[in-house]
């Protein structure tokens, strides 16, 4: 007697199965569990473009409809990859145009998009809904205009902090008339000027428009025009906030703002200028997300706007804020549940010192209970106050403190920041992502090694004294996925000593570190199941085994080396006549 | 907070001597290694404190014009062969063109930018490296950044 389930049914009750995490559960019970599953499953993540091929995917998942990609490492984000590393979307486009066409859904994370790769997607996807695109660079406007031209259903375009080669405003202006579908647009990272009047007819024509970000070159002026035009808004990104208006035009804009009743976050303000904030007063108190990172506000205006906004949740400001307006925050936004503060002062722009210290996170940790992830850029800190967080919010589940002077000590007692990270990790016992920063021995990392089970991500710069330091993180933190080191004195013995480790991690990135070029082959040679990548822009043959290389990059993979590797990233398999060496590393 | 970006762990401007000194901590140097040289590739990269490029060029820019619309920047300068020199408030010109315009009218000759000339006299500038440079070159945003004194020069001498 067949026992098996009949597929129909079986792929019937697997339509109730959304969580990849159970589909993969699913595709490892039986095979044809496995065709199933594999048939049936709609949307894709693969979180490292280079851990598995294009080919492999799309073949397996011929049906799917959204694909997620992340390329580059995190600390591209800083300018600490080299341009030209890799990353490129190309592949995966060719890929999914040949075996998936019922792909509608693209998000792709720090990879190298061009033109072709845009045009690709507008001539191989029928129906193409959702193209989101975060720092991602390599298109010009003129790929937007081939999306937008082409993809009469689109519901969703989003460039988040893409670097676009801007050839001016017209791609806006080859949307169609046809085109109603609109749900969400953000072009905020570009600089050329769109035609208003295509702006405006985009917006009137498309009701389900629900997210809109403009760029820093839409005026305040056409600003009052698009949100009457779009009152029903959930979130707004405005353009330059500071050109002069008349009496008239600024009482049309606050009544345009006081029509929008469903508007939830609001960002841009570009150089927003105080006496405009009374204009925002009307959609505080709706509002769950605000994003004034770009708005050098002072603190007393902040505070005015601020004390309206009982709802909010996430906030990202600057350290303009200082802390008196960080306590107005904790009394007032109850509900707060994440807080970016970023440093003003990063470039020069606040040549004395703003009063921001670490009293500013105390404040909000005990005023807010739903803290539960903080980024916070300080000039210095505490171990006493580290303490108190950590006592005050034990749900914190993002922590990443960056005290921007490195090597900088508790500043009332001298010591290392070692005791205050120890009571961040002891006691939220649900965190999954730190950065730490400050002056920092072994023994922080003994702790983080400790205490840091749940651990996912670690971000280290210029800290630790010796090898233990890796081999404390490498050892004791059984869920670390992701694990970023800059400026840090060592790391052959730890590395080696933990190989194993690496392939239970999605990534290492190590970057002016002491990891020996010998290690690094050595390395190479015991895990062919990693990729380790040397990326130097100093030529490697000369190099004797103990010179330390400029950065590494390791990630476990099923594709093997890439094929798209540049000159100045080596691997024992592109560069064979690099050899391993039989040097011994203690 | 200042602006420099000399953030190389081993260089003893950025290390308090009373501060636990990494240097003199055990690190494990069983392999002799040297810190690379990198470091000093990234005193002028952009890659410390870690935001992202959007971020720190909105600062970069509002850096500047916060100090434009704030503070004056009053500089010396001399003509060749003049002995007393004159103050002159940057932020008040809009680019070089002014800059020019204004200078020749103070120095009462005409006075231009870059390519030497025989007959007219040539604007140059100390930076804040110390070195003289031709006026013209760089973006005027930037050129107030670096400046610290200016120099019209006799038309045979550049």
């Amino acid at each position: 007697m067949d026992l098996r389930l009949p597929s129909k049914v079986l792929e019937h009750i697997l339509s109730f199965v959304d969580s990849n995490e159970d589909r993969n559960s699913v595709s490892l019970v039986c095979k044809s569990w496995f065709e199933t599953e594999r048939r049936t499953r709609k949307r894709v993540f693969v979180r490292n473009c280079y851990a598995v091929t294009p080919e492999a995917v799309a073949r397996r998942f011929p049906e799917t409809r959204s694909l997620t990609l992340k390329g580059k490492p995190h600390f591209a984000d800083y300018n600490l990859v080299p341009d030209g590393w890799g990353g490129y979307a190309w592949p995966w486009i060719e890929a999914m145009a040949a075996k998936c066409p019922s792909l509608d859904e693209l998000r792709l994370k720090r990879m190298v998009v061009t033109d072709e790769c845009l045009e690709k997607i507008a001539a191989s996807f029928k129906d193409f809904k959702v193209l989101v695109l975060t720092s991602c660079e390599g298109f010009s406007t003129d790929g937007l205009a081939a999306i937008a031209v082409a993809c009469s259903n689109l519901r969703e375009l989003e460039l988040r902090e893409c670097i676009v080669e801007d050839l001016g405003g017209d791609w806006l202006s080859y949307f169609p008339e046809t085109l109603t579908s609109l749900v969400s647009l953000d072009f905020s990272c570009l600089d050329s000027e769109v035609k208003l009047s295509d702006l405006e007819r985009l917006v009137s024509r498309s009701p389900n428009l629900k997210s809109l970000k403009l760029n820093r070159a839409v005026s305040l002026d056409a600003l009052g025009s698009l949100l009457r035009l779009a009152p029903q808004l959930v979130e707004l990104g405005t353009g330059s906030f500071s050109d002069k208006l008349d009496q008239e035009a600024v009482s049309k804009l606050s009544q345009a703002f006081s029509e929008m009743k469903e508007l939830k976050s609001l960002s841009g303000l570009w150089d927003v200028l105080p006496e405009y904030i009374p204009l925002l007063y009307s959609v505080c108190p709706g509002l769950t997300s605000l994003n004034l990172s770009y708005a050098t506000v002072q603190m007393p205006d902040l505070v005015e706007l601020l004390t309206r906004c009982s709802n909010l949740q996430k906030l990202w400001v600057m350290d303009l804020i200082e802390d008196k307006g960080l306590e107005v925050v904790a009394s007032s936004c109850k509900e707060l549940r994440e807080l970016r503060v970023f440093p003003s002062g990063a470039e020069g722009l606040n040549d004395t010192n703003v009063a921001m210290t670490e009293q500013g996170l105390v404040s909000v940790s005990e005023g807010c209970p739903n803290l539960e992830s903080v980024l916070y850029f300080c000039v210095q800190f505490t171990n006493a106050a580290m303490v108190t967080i950590a006592r005050n919010r034990p749900n914190l589940t993002c922590f990443r403190l960056c005290v921007m002077e490195p090597f900088s000590p508790d500043h009332k007692t001298q010591q290392p920041l070692d005791e205050g990270f120890k009571a961040i990790v002891e006691r939220c016992k649900d965190l999954q992502r730190l950065s730490v920063s400050g002056l920092l021995t072994n023994k922080a990392f003994e702790y983080i090694g400790t205490h840091g089970k749940k651990l996912r991500m670690l971000s280290i710069a210029f800290a630790g004294d010796s090898d233990l330091m890796l081999h404390h993180l490498l050892s004791g933190c059984e869920s670390l996925n992701k694990l970023e080191i800059r400026d840090c004195p060592f790391g052959d013995t730890a590395l080696l000593e933990n190989a194993a480790k690496l392939e239970t991690m999605r990534s290492l990135w190590m970057s002016s570190c002491c990891v020996s070029f010998g290690a690094c082959k050595l390395l190479s040679q015991k895990m062919p199941k990693l990729n380790v990548e040397v990326i130097d822009e100093h030529p490697l043959e000369t190099r004797p085994d103990s010179s330390p290389v400029e950065r590494i990059y390791i990630y476990r993979t099923l594709a093997g080396p890439r094929l798209d590797m540049p000159e100045f990233v080596w691997t024992t398999q592109k560069n064979p006549e690099i050899g391993v060496s039989h040097l011994a590393i203690k | 907070m200042e602006n420099s970006n000399s953030y190389s762990p081993y260089s003893s401007s950025s290390v308090d001597s009373t501060k636990p000194s990494p240097s003199e901590s055990s690190v494990n140097l069983s392999l002799s290694l040297t810190f690379p040289s990198t470091s000093s590739q990234r005193e002028t990269s952009q890659d410390w404190p870690p935001i992202k490029p959007r971020l720190r060029d909105t600062l970069k820019s509002l850096c500047l014009r916060q100090r434009r619309y704030n503070t004056a920047l009053f500089v010396k300068v001399y003509m060749e062969g003049v002995p007393i020199g004159r103050k002159l408030d940057l932020s008040t010109f809009s680019g070089y063109e002014s800059l020019l315009e204004n200078l020749s009218h103070m120095f009462d000759t005409s006075v231009i930018c870059g390519n030497r000339d025989r007959k007219h006299h040539v604007l140059t500038y100390q930076d804040k490296d110390g070195d003289w440079m031709m006026v013209g070159d760089i973006p005027w945003d930037m050129f107030l950044e670096t400046v610290r004194r200016l120099k019209i020069t006799r038309p045979e001498r550049c």
